[in-house]
């Protein structure tokens, strides 16, 4: 779905956002991209949306090579990328349900498939009733399903959320993330920047670790608190300082429990895949996915 | 993709009507040059009536001395037929050069036309060879050729009135068009300005619109379409400032007969109006094309 091959990025004055980057991540994954502010996390994600050009390298999505699609065809490819933010972008002047309508309206989708996509899709994010309210009436947390809305409701094969809960507080964010987690099992891949530890160690996902610009470690089912640097540890100082060696000891038994109450344990994760196995042939725009593709079922790899 | 006609239409009047101090200078602007364009227009297209109406009728008058014998007129008549600067001539005698006489006198209608018809006699009156020349501007060239000869009373030629209408008329019509131009330059500027308000004051709505595959043509087109409404408001100002202008004239020429030749007829008239429309058109799609590559795919 996703492919970086040796992927270099560098903005004017020299400064390298990426070196070297090589990565895949396969259809219907959720991966969480890691790091230090200014890592290249948010690059990576700009470079998927061919916001900026790169350097060298090569970098597919959804079996088009980004960096050489001519520029007229670039808005069709973000028409299969589902966009979310830190500052949910909503227009203010715009209620909900214009806000999501918007998204299709501006790709010319006939109002007849408006008028029913979008109540779904407000449905589905829980704010089936609040669809004639505009930004500044709801919560942080309802913007932002509103904003996961608008990116899903046109049905991308990839939703990227660029730190989507970083203006949220922890119990909001962990709705946010129930929702993404619904959308990936519907067999959208999702890639999320975060520096939200506490989320990354709970979901116990695929972890892209980015460290100035280079790929650092790739780990199935991985946590965030790798790195023992403090700035990075924010929000869980228990499992954020955790040397290498002791994440692979004692604390995993914790998140093990945690992980399960979030439904993310092996037996879940099986049903997760039946799941999604039986929305993949309900939907013929999704190709039928391996089991084996699936991060769960994935052998977790140390850096 | 279809891009619905409703949907340019109603961001096309939002955005107008958000930034409609800077619409209105923007069309103000483009509907005053314009008319000074018209202007220009028009008024070259009279000198131009003004000239070919001197130029059909006589560039040269040589009027024969009333006592001259018929083998002295013969001679004038070779000679001119000889002169290679003459397109063509014609003869009128005593009678006919009488009864010229007293149509030229009786138009003018000045209060001693009438004393000096009745002064006038068939005899008295020189007979005169009307000649069109090849270029109106040689008649003085021509003229000192017969003037003085025998049998000759006078030559008369409009030469300098040609010159004079004309240099006049370029002048003007320089300073016009060259007002005209620096208006529409300034028209363009204002017209940048006031799309690029309109991109910055949607500039949420435009990243959004990216973001979730809104096609280049798709953002652009309701600026665009901006640029050319303003433009088109522009010149229809221009063109009632215009045919205001024209109808004036026609009130104030009625009362000086010597310049009916002046007023261009209302076929000019209206190709005047479409090249203003025209031009108003250009500006206003030059205007955001300019703006739209210049603030908006940046």
């Amino acid at each position: 779905m996703i492919r970086f091959d040796n992927v270099t990025k560098s903005y004017k004055g020299s400064v390298v956002a990426l070196n070297d980057v090589s990565l895949e991540i396969t259809k219907g994954e959720f991966v969480f991209l890691v790091g230090a502010s200014g890592s290249g996390k948010t690059t990576m994600l700009k470079l998927l949306l061919r916001e900026e050009d790169i350097d060298s390298g090569r970098i597919w999505v959804a079996g088009r090579e980004v960096n050489r699609l001519s520029k007229w065809r670039v808005p069709y490819l973000r028409r299969n990328l589902g966009c979310v933010f830190q500052d949910f972008r909503l227009l203010p002047n715009k209620t909900v349900f214009e806000n999501v309508a918007f998204a299709l309206q501006v790709i010319g989708r006939p109002r007849q498939v408006i008028n029913t996509q979008v109540p779904q899709v407000l449905e589905l994010v829980g704010l089936g009733q609040k669809g004639g309210r505009f930004p500044h009436e709801l919560s942080g947390g309802e913007q932002q399903r509103v904003a996961v809305a608008r990116a899903f409701v046109n049905r991308p094969l990839v939703l990227l959320a660029d730190e989507p809960t970083g203006n949220l507080d922890p119990g909001t964010s962990q709705g946010i993330m129930a929702l993404l987690d619904r959308i990936n099992r519907t067999g959208t891949t999702v890639v999320m920047a975060t520096h939200d530890s506490s989320i990354v160690d709970m979901m116990r996902r695929r972890v892209i670790e980015i460290d100035n610009g280079r790929l650092v470690r790739d780990q199935a089912r991985g946590i965030y608190g790798i790195d023992p640097a403090p700035s990075s540890t924010f929000g869980l100082p228990a499992t954020g300082r955790l040397q290498q060696g002791q994440a692979a000891g004692g604390a995993v038994g914790a998140r093990r429990r945690r992980s399960a109450a979030r439904g993310t344990d092996p037996a879940q994760a099986r049903r997760d895949v039946l799941a999604t196995s039986a929305v993949d042939a309900a939907d013929d725009i999704f190709e039928p996915r391996a089991a084996s593709s699936l991060p769960a079922s994935r052998p977790p790899r140390r850096p | 993709m279809p891009i619905s006609a409703r949907y340019v239409a109603r961001e096309t009047a939002a955005n107008l009507w958000r930034n409609r101090l800077m619409a209105i200078a923007a069309v103000l602007t483009v509907g005053v040059s314009l008319s000074l364009v018209g202007t220009a227009l028009l008024l070259r297209q009279a000198v131009n009536d003004q000239l070919v109406a001197l130029g059909d009728n006589v560039n040269l008058q040589v009027f024969v001395k009333p006592s001259a014998s018929t083998a002295q007129i013969a001679t004038l008549r070779a000679q001119i037929s000889e002169t290679p600067q003459v397109r063509s001539f014609t003869y009128l005698d005593h009678l006919q050069s009488y009864d010229q006489a007293k149509r030229l006198f009786e138009e003018e209608q000045g209060p001693n036309g009438n004393v000096i018809i009745s002064a006038l006699t068939p005899q008295t009156t020189p007979p005169v060879f009307e000649i069109q020349l090849v270029h109106p501007g040689d008649a003085a060239t021509v003229a000192a050729v017969f003037q003085g000869q025998t049998g000759v009373y006078n030559v008369a030629f409009p030469s300098k009135s040609i010159h004079d209408l004309q240099s006049l008329s370029n002048v003007v019509q320089v300073v016009l068009l060259v007002l005209a131009l620096v208006l529409l330059i300034s028209a363009v500027v204002l017209m940048l300005n006031a799309i690029r308000m309109a991109i910055f004051s949607r500039r949420r709505e435009v990243g959004v619109m990216r973001l979730v595959g809104a096609t280049a043509w798709f953002i652009r087109l309701p600026f665009m379409v901006e640029g050319l409404v303003q433009g088109i408001l522009g010149s229809l100002l221009a063109i009632g400032i215009v045919l205001l202008g024209d109808l004036g004239i026609r009130a104030l020429i009625h009362h000086f007969p010597l310049f009916h030749r002046a007023v261009v007829p209302g076929h000019d008239v209206f190709v005047t109006e479409v090249i203003v429309v025209l031009v108003g058109l250009i500006v206003g799609v030059v205007g955001s094309a300019v703006a739209v590559r210049r603030f908006l795919d940046a």
